[in-house]
């Protein structure tokens, strides 16, 4: 099966999806697409036809989100906590990525002419090499296009994710490109995998649990949470309208919690910046207090040095990132 | 065309809306329906104590009452939520309350937090996303230890409890042996208590005393369950009509579960109840 459905919706979900399109919509829908197994068991399917549903029922997922204009949609596809599960499923559920990933480098005109972008998160470096190839290739074949955005998280746990922005921050540290002091939410969420992308408006997950399973739990602070009992094969438009009706009613609330973040987060980072000064003139002055048209200067003066800092690293990481995947490409090539 | 498609959604919006507000307003009238009725049955059964026992609850909620004050239905009270508490499968270490609501009523996050601890929870957090709660800590420490002697009667040496506000501070006021303890949380600990961590970390990177690559999640687990001192919480009830978290713990909620109640104004032991009934049906894969 393909990755991207033809077709258009009918009649009437036309009518509802135009109806729904005169509100606000959400820009990042992020899924959850629990309850594969529970289907197949529910079908008398076997294991693995379950997860083949649920992938069918993605594309058409994505189908619907185009023509909702939804246009960047991400995935919880495979948890670093499902490696625990028995071997059988985990191979099952590793080559059945293996097979979809190879479709999609097929599939690169249609890709292209839909202008769709696949980025996949996730410490790649859990997977089987060959594996980690096609998903590089398929990466770096459609990183240019820019209509549609699929974000596939893969060996992906949310606090894995935080830690390993940690990590690439204290990289930045050891390197000499940045200070300790430069860490802060903002630096934070640019090094997560997810820098590309605005934070999701909408979390949908099926099958009736109410918890996110460590999934983007940094991003969805502020987001819509909608929990909806269908099984994940079986959801269907309706389901995804009502959870966009959800996020309607939300809308001006949640709107208003995210202003007040940024204030907050604004203010932070402003007190950081002054602590800094504070402690620089200090050392300056040996101790006698600064003028404060002085001290208006060093900041900002420091708050540009700082974000040039942070500018710099963040080239640096992206680049590091980059070759990562362009090097995991040329390997096949060699091989 | 675009007109009208824009007028059917302003329209399918406010019926959904009628639609919830009904449903919010008929849960309230059930309730006190059926409060009537039992009343009513016991009433015709003759059976006084129960009947005295009904009255309470009634004026506990509305927490004006000299009946209240009277140890004996405080006591059978206690020992019903207790058994309550007993009877789940499972009940929550760790329970938050977030408030996603413009107006807050202390007493009731008060009997919240009592209910919680009669019941047997060990760490109830509070949260609203103003960090009105936090600001205003020490009011709502009163009303929780009024709402204790109001619902528990004046013997409260089982259930002192420890009030903590921030991580940082020293605990306030009676510190007596006993577990429960209450947190109240803004939304200064969530993300910005992660990027503390962060710094923290990297402050020792610069300090040549880790390498980045020693940065582990279990590392940075440690570091800020430290600062929290709690475990993950289990359960979360989130009131109010906004279906987010809005900055609750980000890191600790990984596998809580939420349950959704439409405000906290006048919330019975029912709901909470409820909820927590709810908690202890749900079954966890872990990944599995």
């Amino acid at each position: 099966m393909s990755w991207i459905r033809e077709g258009e919706l009918n009649l009437l979900e036309k009518i509802s999806a135009n109806i729904l399109m005169s509100g606000p919509m959400p820009k990042h829908v992020a899924f959850i697409m629990d309850g594969n197994r529970r289907f197949a068991r529910k079908k008398k399917l076997e294991r693995h036809d379950g997860h083949m549903q649920g992938f069918n029922k993605l594309a058409e997922t994505l189908r619907w989100c185009k023509h909702l204009n939804i246009p960047e949609v991400t995935v919880y596809a495979f948890s670093i906590e499902n490696f625990k599960r028995s071997k059988e499923e985990v191979d099952g559920l590793l080559d059945l990525a293996r097979q979809k990933f190879e479709r999609l480098l097929e599939e690169q005109e249609n890709l292209e002419k839909h202008g769709v972008c696949i980025r996949v998160l996730g410490d790649l470096n859990m997977l089987p090499l060959d594996l980690q190839q096609v998903i590089a290739k398929a990466v770096v074949m459609t990183k240019n296009h820019n209509k549609c955005f699929l974000n596939v998280c893969f060996a992906y746990t949310s606090r894995y994710e935080i830690t390993n922005a940690v990590r690439e921050m204290a990289w930045g540290v050891e390197q000499g490109l940045i200070k300790a002091s430069d860490v802060s939410e903002a630096l934070l969420s640019e090094c997560l995998y997810s820098n590309n992308s605005p934070n999701p408006d909408l979390l949908i997950r099926t099958s009736g649990e109410v918890r996110l399973s460590d999934f983007l739990l940094w991003q969805t602070s502020h987001s819509c949470l909608v929990f909806q009992s269908v099984l994940w094969p079986e959801y269907s438009f309706w389901n995804l309208c009502e959870a966009i009706v959800q996020y309607q009613l939300n809308h001006k609330s949640i709107q208003k919690a995210r202003e007040l973040h940024r204030e907050e987060q604004a203010l932070q980072q402003l007190e950081a910046d002054c602590a800094c000064i504070a402690e620089h003139l200090q050392h300056q002055g040996n101790g006698k207090p600064a003028d404060a048209q002085r001290r208006q200067e060093a900041l900002q003066h420091y708050t540009v040095t700082r974000e040039e800092r942070v500018q710099d690293f963040l080239q640096a990481l992206k680049h590091k990132r980059d070759t990562f995947f362009t090097n995991l490409c040329s390997e096949t090539v060699l091989t | 065309m675009a007109l009208l498609y824009g007028l059917i959604w302003r329209l399918l919006l406010a019926l959904v809306r009628i639609k919830r507000a009904t449903v919010s307003w008929l849960r309230v009238r059930l309730r006190t329906w059926k409060g009537r009725f039992w009343q009513r049955t016991m009433a015709a059964l003759l059976l006084p104590v129960p009947v005295s026992e009904f009255k309470q609850k009634k004026a506990g909620a509305d927490q004006s009452s000299d009946g209240d004050r009277d140890g004996k239905g405080a006591g059978s009270r206690r020992s019903r939520w207790l058994s309550d508490g007993i009877s789940l499968e499972k009940l929550p270490v760790h329970i938050g309350l977030v408030v996603a609501e413009e107006e807050l009523s202390y007493t009731d996050i008060a009997n919240m937090v009592v209910w919680c601890m009669a019941v047997g929870v060990s760490y109830v957090s509070v949260y609203d996303h103003h960090g009105i709660f936090q600001k205003n800590n020490s009011w709502l420490q009163e009303e929780i230890v009024r709402q204790q002697h109001n619902l528990l009667g004046g013997d409260d040496s089982t259930f002192n409890m420890e009030l903590l506000k921030n991580g940082t501070d020293k605990p306030q006021h009676f510190v007596v042996s006993c577990r429960p303890v209450v947190k109240v949380l803004s939304p200064e600990d969530g993300k910005h208590s992660i990027v503390q961590a962060a710094r923290k970390l990297c402050h020792s990177v610069e300090k040549k005393e880790w390498s980045s690559k020693d940065i582990s999640v279990s590392m940075l687990d440690v570091l800020l369950r430290e600062s929290k001192n709690i475990p993950d919480p289990e359960l979360v009830v989130k009131f109010g009509p906004v279906n987010s978290t809005l900055g609750f713990l980000p890191w600790h909620i990984r596998l809580t579960e939420f349950v959704s109640l439409p405000s906290h104004k006048n919330v019975s032991y029912e709901d909470l109840f409820g909820s927590l009934q709810r908690y202890s049906a749900c079954h966890q894969r872990l990944g599995q």
